[in-house]
């Protein structure tokens, strides 16, 4: 049992000390112009135990990826054929027989259960409320109470855009933070992430309280995106950036503190422990203008499913998807520092794919692999991909 | 009755069209607004995340009196008979004393109510999120009747006549008797519903998250037409002579035939669209985002201003003001 009230903080370095090699390895890092990010104090429960369910979880480096055109038609998911992938999926991952049996890994009917999506791009690209309604049927298989099971992201305006709150089953619960900006009512005052990275006048970002006390397990929902500050927007950042308030101050045009921020958040307790599997919405694939963009010529009907336990693992498989359909597309790396394809009008970069609003940071991955929480090399990655069969 | 009839005509009148030019007061509520304003008798009432419901005087905008509930209200509050009919997330259903906001009774349902309350001949129906619909003594706030329906119910309940109509959370619209609930006729569509319905010469028209419009015949829910658009349709239509108005979440309003269902015109705004239209007289108004007028015969853009940022109120129209409320919860009144 955590005493709530004894805490501890620890300190973590910026990315750039942690992470030299990788910046050296990357080819696009000759000119890179971003400043070293500050150190980042943690406060967070002291004496608390890891789960060995928490990230990186059961199945570390194993992805599991299935790909079914039938998934998406005129831009509506089939909800019959994701419980077919998202069944399938999941026994490959956990080597069962019994799509039950694979829930059963990860939740128990005492659990109270959040289910973390990515409503942030609502209406055109955000986590399908088909995959939410299959997972809430996975997890009251197990004998979890549907009155135990909550759907939540911080912003509840764009919950609403999404129209959750209607279409997930009766007695499952729809929980948004906070309103736009509204303020801190729904956040953790002991568990907090500080640091200053650009003068700004609040230095902490709070944990969601429905993370730190109102649930035992978390499923992460994020989605399929390009992300015009972190590179792409995947398991870590919906994790890390949905559950801590006050993190757009880690962007200022041009820069971004993405990394580390992201990997440090997804770090800390008792975020780390609950959050035991993630399933990664790839139906809408958007390739440019994230995370917010609703423009339909950069969204791509992809139909594919991934799901694990490591984070670090399935966004490295995310990265390399985004990237190749970047170059398929003829549209700037993610990895690119070319100061020539930045601009300031947000209007630009919503119509044009070779333009962006920061240096992208794609390697906040392999930084928040550094940090224990999963594998960010591909060599070593267990990526199995399943066909529609 | 919500949005005054239930063509969800919005109960404006009707008058020329005219431009505001200025602003006659501004003023902010507490908590934030996910609601619509609505104004009777010279009272702006303004419901908030905040769990409050706020009586404004419409010519100057002080506060009249201010109501506060246990929890947040998400819904637009109704007005009957000098009462205004709150719900709050925490499934209660307030009555309130529309002159000096005193409680007259309270009914707890159990589950959270997103719904509007609406009142015909005495009873008040409302949804909540459980999947029940629940029928109240107006006069007491006892409970009638209540049904299990399946799916939530977030749609407002529409009646005419005997007959009440609402759609649900799994896709169904059912229509029920008013006296005991029975259920009269059930029509699926493919996804669930948070679009409310309006009646109007027979036809239930009703939004559904499938992307479709569709228009009903009340007496036997068979499907008349069914028109396509780009995204899901949470916006609840209005019906105005030969018209049907409604906007899908890609941000493209529409008008179609309510006879055909054939298009009339269609505009793009920018920005989703879940909030219902409003027409008043020849004028169209919407909040998407920013406010628009629109001139409702042929969808041309008539006036727009970057005011009421919200994706879930609408205005509310006298001859000579029109009220907008903003999602951080900034009231406005134009002239």
């Amino acid at each position: 049992m955590i005493d709530r009230r004894q805490f501890v903080q620890r300190t973590c370095l910026g990315g750039l000390a942690l992470y030299l090699d990788h910046w050296a390895t990357s080819p696009a890092y000759g000119q890179d112009l971003i400043p070293p990010a500050p150190p980042i104090h943690v406060n967070e429960p002291a004496g608390s135990e890891r789960s060995p369910l928490g990230m990186p979880g059961l199945f570390p480096g194993r992805v599991v990826e299935i790909q079914n055109s039938q998934a998406i038609l005129n831009n509506r998911v089939s909800e019959p054929v994701i419980r077919q992938m998202l069944e399938r999926a999941l026994r490959e991952l956990t080597a069962t027989e019994d799509a039950r049996e694979a829930w059963s890994k990860f939740v128990e009917p005492k659990d109270v259960v959040g289910i973390k999506i990515n409503p942030s791009g609502a209406p055109a690209c955000c986590s399908s409320p088909e995959i939410v309604r299959e997972i809430v049927a996975g997890v009251h298989s197990v004998g979890v109470p549907l009155q135990n099971i909550r759907v939540y992201d911080r912003y509840a305006y764009e919950i609403d855009i999404g129209s959750y709150q209607t279409l997930v089953p009766v007695g499952v619960r729809v929980v948004g933070v906070e309103d736009r900006r509204l303020g801190v009512s729904g956040y953790d005052p002991d568990i907090y992430c500080e640091a200053n990275f650009f003068g700004e006048w609040e230095t902490r970002s709070y944990m969601a309280s429905i993370v730190s006390s109102g649930l035992t397990k978390i499923i992460n929902v994020p989605t399929m995106k390009d992300h015009s500050a972190a590179g792409v927007t995947g398991c870590l950042k919906n994790l890390g950036y949905g559950t801590f308030n006050n993190v757009d101050r880690s962007h200022r045009r041009p820069f971004s503190f993405t990394d580390p921020l992201i990997g440090v958040m997804c770090s800390v307790e008792p975020l780390r422990s609950k959050a035991v599997l993630h399933v990664m919405d790839g139906m809408r694939m958007l390739w440019h203008g994230g995370p917010l963009s609703q423009n339909a010529k950069f969204i791509f009907p992809a139909g594919i499913l991934m799901v694990g336990t490591d984070p670090v693992a399935m966004d490295t498989i995310e990265l390399e998807k985004i990237e190749a359909k970047r170059l398929a597309e003829r549209a700037p790396s993610v990895w690119s520092r070319d100061p020539k394809s930045l601009t300031e009008n947000g209007g630009e970069f919503y119509e044009d794919a070779s333009k962006n609003l920061y240096y992208r940071q794609p390697h906040h991955i392999a930084a928040a692999g550094a940090r224990g929480l999963g594998v960010s090399d591909v060599k070593r990655i267990d990526h199995r991909v399943l066909g529609a069969g | 009755m919500l949005l005054f009839d239930n063509a969800r005509s919005g109960g404006q009148p009707p008058r020329p069209w005219r431009a505001p030019r200025k602003s006659l007061w501004q003023t902010r509520v507490e908590g934030w607004v996910r609601s619509a304003p609505v104004l009777q008798a010279g009272l702006l009432y303004v419901a908030s995340q905040g769990g409050h419901l706020t009586a404004l005087d419409a010519r100057t905008g002080k506060e009249r009196w201010r109501f506060k509930s246990a929890a947040p209200i998400h819904s637009t509050p109704s007005l009957s008979a000098g009462h205004v009919l709150v719900t709050s997330d925490d499934g209660t259903l307030y009555a309130i004393d529309s002159t000096s906001g005193a409680k007259r009774w309270q009914l707890t349902t159990g589950a959270e109510i997103w719904a509007s309350p609406i009142v015909s001949n005495g009873t008040v129906f409302v949804g909540d999120a459980d999947g029940r619909m629940h029928a109240v003594n107006f006069a007491s706030g006892a409970e009638r009747w209540k049904r299990e329906l399946g799916g939530k119910v977030c749609s407002t309940a529409c009646v005419a006549g005997q007959r009440l109509f609402v759609g649900t959370g799994d896709a169904n619209v059912f229509c029920m008797d008013v006296t005991a609930g029975e259920i009269l006729w059930k029509t699926p569509t493919v996804k669930g519903i948070d679009s409310s319905p309006a009646v109007a010469n027979g036809t239930l028209f009703l939004g559904s998250l499938d992307f479709f419009l569709y228009a009903m015949d009340t007496a036997s829910g068979a499907v008349r037409w069914k028109y396509e658009a780009e995204l899901g349709i949470s916006s609840s239509p209005a019906v105005s002579g030969d018209l049907v108005v409604f906007g899908c979440k890609a941000g493209m309003l529409r008008a179609l035939n309510a006879q055909t269902g054939k298009l009339v015109w269609a505009q793009p705004l920018g920005q989703a669209i879940t909030a219902p239209p409003v027409i008043s007289g020849s004028t169209v108004w919407m909040q998407s985002g920013i406010v628009h007028a629109l001139n409702l015969a042929d969808g041309k853009v008539l006036w727009w201003a970057r005011l009421g940022y919200s994706l879930q109120s609408a205005p509310a129209i006298t001859d000579s003001a029109v009220y907008l409320t903003s999602m951080e919860g900034d009231v406005y009144a134009l002239a």
